[in-house]
């Protein structure tokens, strides 16, 4: 983005040039041209324009008007009368171009000029209408139904606005959950580390989705951290979780614990798995069904 | 049906709680009227401002219709208070926006061509203070914008309609026969240009 100062009044190449037509008080039809180009350099010269964009745009008009001037230097023949000698005249298409650039400097004029006008005409930005008609696009077109639809809309979105609040304030109060439960599931294995524990025993409040996920979270790390080993007989299957030597390592009591090969745990990540054991990684609604473990991450 | 005088004092009522541009198109909404039907209504009570020479003017912009101070008090209520003042168009800007406004719709290189000069940053001020808009594409190669004039351009240059500019020749007074001729292919083009556009705008 170029950082534009502009001192000069010549709004581009024509400006300027219709400036020192009218200047030199020539007539626009008889421009003279040699004398038009001289000036019309020096002034170039002296807006030192350091934009090549502008500076181009200067350029190519001076090309012009030179190309105009050596024409105007080699010989014409003698204008017979009633000839088309005019337009043969090289400053036909300057001048025609010149008229059309000051005919919409003049209708520029003429703008600026109802602007002013204008400016001194004021209006009231609109109110706000509340205090009459509660909801303002529907004060000149209220529809029963578009009212109902309305409503109801807003009963739904009150709704949805008071379950995420909730839900909002209960992850604000277990946000350390993870390491807390990775904790607790060493505390549950600690009293009996060869215990067989289903899954579903590690989770402390089985209808709060919150506490499965992370619940699960937690198995699914302390495996990585091999201090768990975790076996699911099928696709949906019960999950069977086991110590692994791993597990109290870090507190120097090192209980071997052989828990069979580290099973095939998988995640099924299947809609609607209906059997009593499926977990089940997505809706959310079915927790109907006793023993079925599922999640939705928030 | 409403009588006459009522609807006219409800549309006088209805503008001044409105505050921005009333529709006519609302406004024949509420009388169950049909927006031609509604239009004398407004011009009737536009006209008895005027003639009583209130100091409230009702301003038509489109088809939209709106209650503004008369443009000679501003003194007064420049004396009571200062109203924030729009900055002015430059002078690059005013000529772009004659051409927009005389030629639309207009490509960017028509509008360079007779200024002589690039104006991609004019332009874009010009939309940013939409006073310009883009209209589409010419058919031309490369399908360059189209750019035209906007509601705004007629509310702030005083204008009803794109109808209501002056005529070039009349601004550009007596000309040469020589260009006489240029002029006035010039002005039927515009004319044409103009009831091309109006279709859309009266529709609005």
């Amino acid at each position: 983005m170029s950082y534009r100062v502009k001192l000069n009044v010549f709004e581009g190449p024509f400006d300027l040039l219709v400036y020192l037509i009218e200047h030199a008080e020539m007539s626009i039809y008889d421009i003279q041209i040699s004398e038009i180009v001289k000036q019309y350099m020096e002034h170039v010269k002296a807006m030192q324009i350091t934009d090549v964009n502008v500076s181009s745009e200067f350029m190519v008009l001076a090309a012009a008007l030179l190309e105009i001037k050596s024409k105007m230097l080699l010989p014409r023949a003698v204008p017979e009368e009633g000839s088309a000698e005019v337009a043969e005249d090289p400053r036909t298409q300057l001048v025609a171009k010149l008229l059309e650039y000051k005919k919409f400097k003049r209708i520029s004029e003429m703008l600026e000029a109802c602007e002013e006008h204008t400016a001194k005409i004021l209006e009231k930005p609109q109110e706000d209408l509340a205090a009459y008609t509660g909801e303002p696009d529907e004060y000149l077109s209220l529809d029963i139904e578009k009212f109902k639809t309305a409503f109801e809309q807003f009963l739904r979105r009150k709704k949805k606005l008071e379950e995420i609040r909730e839900h909002h304030r209960r992850s604000e109060k277990q946000r350390l959950t993870q390491e807390h439960r990775m904790d607790d599931i060493q505390e549950f294995f600690r009293s009996d580390p060869k215990r067989k524990a289903d899954f579903r025993e590690l989770i402390h409040k089985r209808d709060d989705k919150y506490d499965v996920a992370v619940t699960f979270a937690s198995v699914l790390e302390m495996m990585k951290q091999r201090r768990v080993d975790a076996e699911q007989k099928y696709l949906f299957g019960d999950i069977t979780v086991t110590a692994a030597e791993e597990l109290f390592a870090e507190d120097g009591s090192t209980e071997p614990e052989a828990a069979g090969d580290a099973g095939s745990m998988r995640t099924g990540i299947a809609g609607g798995a209906g059997d009593a054991g499926s977990m089940r990684t997505g809706s959310a609604e079915g927790a109907g069904d006793a023993g079925s473990t599922e999640e939705r991450e928030e | 049906m409403a009588g006459k005088k009522t609807i006219k004092s409800a549309i006088e009522s209805m503008m001044f709680v409105w505050g921005e541009p009333l529709d006519i198109k609302e406004a024949a909404e509420v009388f169950n009227m049909d927006k031609k039907e509604i239009y004398p209504y407004f011009k009737e009570l536009q006209e008895e401002y005027e003639q009583e020479g209130r100091g409230i003017v009702i301003r038509e912009v489109n088809k939209c219709f709106q209650f503004v101070t008369r443009a000679e008090n501003i003194d007064y209520i420049e004396r009571l208070c200062t109203p924030v003042k729009h900055k002015k168009l430059s002078q690059s800007a005013l000529e772009v926006l004659a051409i927009v406004a005389y030629k639309q719709p207009v490509t960017k290189g028509e509008i360079e061509s007779i200024r002589g000069i690039r104006c991609d940053r004019v332009l874009e001020g010009l939309g940013k203070k939409k006073l310009v808009a883009e209209v589409g594409r010419s058919d031309a190669v490369g399908r360059p914008i189209l750019y035209g004039t906007t509601d705004e351009f007629l509310k702030q240059f005083g204008f009803s309609t794109l109808k209501e500019l002056p005529d070039i020749v009349d601004i550009e007074g007596a000309l040469d026969e020589e260009n006489g001729e240029n002029d006035i292919l010039y002005s039927q083009q515009i004319s044409i240009d103009l009831s091309q556009a109006e279709p859309d705008r009266t529709d609005k």
